[in-house]
């Protein structure tokens, strides 16, 4: 757990996002408020069309605000060009998707430096290898992506998203399309890399048992934050997700 | 279905838009011709209410100008008085009367005729027919072609120069400006004087060069025809008004026959380079949306409806494209015609019309083409198994390339046996030779457009090595090889138009070192004098040379046709005791020393088409009346004279007028040729058509004819090219889009949109550098094989002209990035989160 005085990895405030206009328009996210620490694990959770992709691309800089102030680190990126951006996304964020996160024609290895070869930024042999060990992945480094396995793609992605050092990584539900077996390896990484690397990790899921991993679990619904946890277990996550009918902080 | 394919067209339209403007583009050129040739028939009619004189006597043979036989003008009121005839008018004409521009040297004359005539002031039998001003009268006065006064700059009024063939330059007013019928022949330039100027200036005082003919009311055309032949001298040709027009029409049919042919199989080619783009389009198509076919398949459809909304797609295109090409084809035909009026030609009233054979061409070829290539892609379309609705990304299983390499290798291997034979036969039977390499040629292409997509990987693998090192290098090879099917069909469009490109060039630039080694090896002389268009010239040419200071050797030499079995030769008669200095003639057998009157070589060729040897005597016809020569030798056909060479006696014993063909002069050893150049042009200055020629003006002018050749075959085949180019706009801006989800990937962990515009580019290039390699390597051998071919016919020197090749390869390469340009654009721009949220 960080100490409360660090600046966050990542932050927002009155984040609202709006799509579409009259009869079609649709709050996504209502002013929501949210700090990252540093070196922690934070879950987003909340049913189905909360927001929850949708926070999460604010904050990753994959998508813009329609108003309020997304921080990453201590650059403000909401209003920089997509210029700027891709480059915020490059060099301090990391990404792990729920499906497609790798590129078909390269293999294991190369989607793995994938950030840093289009960086052009030298690779650090040393924490490569350690990246590469903590996933598991040594003996597949040359196989293309269709021939691995669901679970051992989802490594390869996590791979990729510690290989650059980023400040924060995002990932958008990373075990939703794996077995239990391959979630939990993937999960235990994710936690890992939070505990020996002290890398900082957002995780949108509504998978209790996953989020029982973070450090800090984040309510959402209806676009609005209704409540968090710290250091959760899946029994009381499950609780009150029953239990998000009355919104109210657990503390 | 109808209304799936509908929708489904609807839906791609930039695509479909892309494919009907290359088809478009292939149909318009067919049509183009066919409509051109159809208002050619219109003039035809035209041609037939033309007025002509019932029956035409001509003196002489036919012989390209070079020397115009006469008759007496007397004849004229001999046949006038004929029982059949009701009168009858002389007429003078005579190639050789050139109008001088303001630089004294000749206009308009590069090839075609300048032709002086007399005017007839007789609208009933003349085609000739003012347009503005009045017929010529008198001495100083003269009428012009239209277009030959628009060439020369000047109007009615006017005060022009003429070099004529028989009073040398003299000045004229222009009277008027006249129109020819299409019966005037094609091209060069027209000057038309009053009778009495025209027997001065082109012929002799007391000549005329044909006899028209009126007949008497009731005689027919053949009964008047068959009284004058009584009358007309032996060597002279009799025709009646339905003969001549008959012969004109033929004439131009024969002219326009070859150049439609030309234009068509441009066309031909470029619809064929657009069946790739076709086949490539419906086979991204049906991948992309083979969940939705598969939809269709689960709820019901067979298998054949599923094709068929694929075939109904192409026949969608096919009429779209047939529709556009029509209408493109009504600009071209009018193009065709602009060429032609240029050339100096009306072609009377006839309008531009769209016959319905011609609306039938274009809907036939234009569907043959469309459908055709969409017949793979549609049975792979209904193949999809309905299950597949349900699969997530149905992507389909990549097929086998082993059958179509094995075919790509085996036809390939075949393609060497007509080339072989080609080689064998290319002594004996050149025709056969040039078909057996057409085989050969259409073979090999075959065979490596379906080696390609094998090849596709190594090449490209071997390309992109080069920038293997950077990720976007990488990425954008190994998305080039990522379908090699598709990437083979997309470069093969450009290997097509590319190897033809590239055969011409190597054939084009083995010709002109062919030519250069021939004016090197056979041509001694320092100059040569010529008359424009390789026309006859006054002796006092000669006259004004011949005691030129620092020349050794100054020559003349005459040529004349005779014609044997009805096939003409040209008889050239040279001095023997000095010919040698100035031609270097390669005898086979016999020598140049022992021709004496009567006497001739003949160059081995000729020798085997008329099947003559050393000691035969061939007779023929001569310009006036028959002859024979006595052949003492042989002589390979490799200079500038071929036929039969003679000595100028025998030559002036069977000719009429004396005229020169060309002057040779050798220079003694150590003399200045500049000064003596300025000295030949100090005494030429009377005549301002005769060009001076050193060896290097030679080779200038030869290869001057080539360049426009091959710049319009360049120019055609580059429409292929620009299909080629569209067929990667398409290919790549289909791949893009189904790479919605990995461009949206990359652009999240990173990567800018220069840097995905760039690894798009960087495709784009792969695939113009694999159609271009393999377009050069097939082309260079096509060139190489046609070199061999047509060796024995003079293009005996091989040259692989390197830097017009890099040109091309340079151009090839700019166009894969100009493809590139739209493609890159719309991954550039594409946005991040549509692509991630399709997850
Ligand atoms: N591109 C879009 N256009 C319009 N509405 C959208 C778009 N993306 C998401 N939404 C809407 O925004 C809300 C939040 O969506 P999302 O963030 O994807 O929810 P979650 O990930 O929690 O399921 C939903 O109501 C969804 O319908
Ligand atoms: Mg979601």
């Amino acid at each position: 757990m960080s100490d409360e005085g660090a600046s966050p990895a990542a932050r927002c405030r009155a984040l609202t996002k709006i799509y579409g206009e009259g009869d079609t328009r649709v709050v996504a996210l209502d002013a929501v408020d949210i700090d990252v620490a540093p070196g922690t694990f934070t879950a987003i959770m909340g049913p189905s069309g909360s927001g929850k992709s949708t926070l999460m691309h604010c904050l990753a800089g994959l998508d813009t605000a329609t108003s309020g102030d997304v921080y990453i680190g201590d650059v403000r990126i909401t209003g920089l060009s997509d210029r700027a951006l891709t480059r915020v996304r490059r060099d301090s964020v990391g990404f792990v998707f729920q499906s497609f996160n790798l590129v078909p024609t390269l293999t294991a290895m190369e989607n793995i430096t994938l950030p840093l070869d289009i960086a052009g930024a030298p690779v650090d042999e040393a924490w490569l290898t350690t990246v590469i060990d903590a996933v598991g992945l040594a003996d597949r480094l040359d196989h293309r992506p269709s021939e691995l396995s669901g679970g051992q793609q989802q490594r390869v992605a996590c791979a990729r998203a510690l290989a650059s050092k980023p400040a924060i990584v995002f990932a958008d539900e990373p075990t939703g399309n794996l077995d239990s077996q391959s979630g939990a390896e993937v999960l235990s990484l994710l936690r890992r890399s939070v505990d020996e690397f002290d890398q900082t990790i957002v995780m949108v899921t509504h998978d209790a048992a996953a989020a029982s991993h973070a450090d800090q679990v984040v309510f959402l619904a209806d676009g609005r934050v209704v409540g968090s946890l710290h250091d959760p277990t899946a029994e009381v996550i499950l609780a009150r997700i029953g239990g998000l009918s009355s919104p109210q902080d657990s503390h | 279905m109808f209304r799936v394919a509908v929708r489904s067209l609807l839906a791609h339209r930039l695509r479909f838009t892309l494919t009907v403007l290359t088809v478009a583009l292939g149909v318009a050129f067919i049509a183009g011709t066919n409509i051109f040739t159809g208002s050619l028939r219109g003039a035809f009619d035209a041609l037939v209410s033309q007025p002509r004189a019932d029956v035409t006597v001509r003196a002489g043979a036919s012989d390209g100008g070079a020397l115009q036989a006469t008759f007496p003008a007397n004849l004229v009121n001999e046949i006038a008085a004929l029982p059949a005839a009701a009168s009858a008018v002389g007429l003078v004409g005579a190639d050789g009367a050139y109008v001088l521009g303001p630089d004294g040297k000749p206009v308009g004359v590069e090839g075609p005729p300048a032709r002086g005539r007399s005017w007839v002031d007789d609208p009933a039998i003349s085609a000739v027919t003012i347009v503005s001003g009045r017929p010529p009268a008198g001495p100083a006065e003269v009428a012009l072609l239209q277009s030959t006064a628009e060439t020369a700059a000047v109007n009615v009024g006017s005060r022009i120069r003429i070099d004529t063939p028989a009073a040398g330059v003299r000045e004229f007013t222009v009277s008027g400006l006249v129109t020819r019928g299409l019966s005037g022949g094609l091209g060069g330039t027209l000057t038309v004087f009053d009778l009495a100027t025209a027997q001065q200036v082109l012929t002799e005082p007391g000549t005329v060069t044909a006899i028209l003919v009126t007949a008497r009311s009731g005689v027919s055309q053949q009964e008047l025809a068959d009284e004058v032949a009584a009358l007309a001298p032996e060597a002279s040709r009799v025709e009646t008004a339905d003969q001549s027009r008959d012969e004109v029409v033929q004439r131009i049919q024969e002219g326009f026959a070859f150049f439609n042919t030309f234009l068509l199989a441009f066309g031909v080619i470029a619809l064929f380079v657009s069946t790739f783009l076709i086949f490539n389009t419906f086979s991204m198509l049906v991948a992309q949306r083979s969940r939705e076919l598969a939809l269709l398949r689960a709820v019901g459809a067979s298998r054949a409806q599923v094709s068929f909304a694929v075939l109904l797609e192409a026949v969608i295109v096919g009429v779209l494209a047939a529709v556009i090409g029509l209408l493109g084809g009504l600009a071209v035909s009018q193009l065709l015609r602009w060429v032609i009026a240029a050339l100096g030609a009306d072609l009377p009233g006839a309008p531009l019309r769209l016959e319905p054979s011609t609306i039938a061409l274009a809907l036939g070829a234009s569907l043959v083409v469309t459908v055709a290539s969409a017949l793979l892609p549609a049975r792979r379309a209904s193949a999809i198994p309905p299950v597949a609705a349900m699969r997530e990304g149905a992507a389909p299983s990549p097929r086998s390339l082993r059958r179509v390499t094995i075919t790509g290798a085996c036809l390939l291997i075949a393609a060497t046996i007509p080339a072989v034979l080609a080689l064998r036969l290319a002594e004996s039977d050149g025709e056969r030779a040039a078909q057996l390499t057409g085989v050969a040629a259409v073979l090999a292409l075959v065979g490596v457009l379906a080696l390609t997509p094998a090849l596709a990987r190594p090449v490209l693998g071997l390309l992109g090595s080069a920038m293997r090192g950077r990720i976007v290098g990488r990425m954008a090879s190994a998305n080039a090889v990522r379908n090699p099917r598709r990437t083979a069909a997309t470069a093969s469009a450009l290997t097509v138009g590319l190897a033809l490109m590239t055969a011409v060039s190597v054939l084009g630039s083995s010709a002109r070192a062919s030519v250069e080694d021939v004016v090197d090896t056979t041509i001694g002389a320092d100059f040569i004098l010529l008359g424009p268009g390789f026309r006859p010239f006054t002796t006092d040419v000669f006259q004004s040379v011949k005691d030129l200071p620092g020349a050794s050797v100054v020559t003349y030499v005459r040529t004349i046709p005779v014609s044997i079995d009805d096939a003409q030769s040209p008889v050239t008669g040279v001095d023997p005791r000095v010919v040698t200095e100035v031609l270097d003639i390669p005898m086979a057998t016999g020598s140049v020393q022992d021709l004496a009157l009567g006497a001739a070589i003949v160059d081995t060729e000729l020798a085997r088409t008329l099947r003559v040897a050393e000691g035969d005597s061939v007779s023929g016809t001569f310009v006036n009346g028959e002859g024979s020569l006595r052949i003492i030798g042989t002589f390979e056909p490799a200079g500038p004279v071929r036929g039969f060479i003679t000595t100028l006696p025998t030559v002036d014993a069977i000719g009429t007028l004396t005229r020169d063909t060309a002057i040779y002069i050798a220079l003694q050893p150590g003399v200045s040729p500049a000064t003596v150049r300025q000295d030949l042009a100090s005494r030429l200055a009377a005549y301002p058509s005769i060009d001076i020629q050193d060896q290097a003006d030679i080779k200038r002018d030869i290869n001057g004819q080539f360049d426009v050749l091959f710049g319009l075959v360049y120019a055609l085949l580059g429409l292929s090219v620009i299909v080629a180019f569209l067929g990667i706009v398409n290919t790549l801006s289909l791949s893009v889009v189904e790479r919605t989800r990995e461009v949206g990937l990359v652009r999240a962990v990173g990567m800018s949109r220069a840097q995905v515009r760039r690894m798009v580019t960087l495709e784009a290039l792969l695939l113009a550098a694999l159609g271009t390699l393999l377009g050069l390597a097939l082309g260079i051998a096509f060139g190489m094989l046609l070199q061999r071919v047509l060796a024995p016919q003079g293009i005996s020197v091989l040259a692989i002209p390197a830097t017009q090749l890099a040109v091309f390869a340079a151009l090839a390469l700019v166009g894969g990035l100009a493809a590139a340009l739209w493609p890159a654009w719309r991954a550039g721009r594409m946005p991040v989160l549509t692509a991630i949220a399709q997850m």
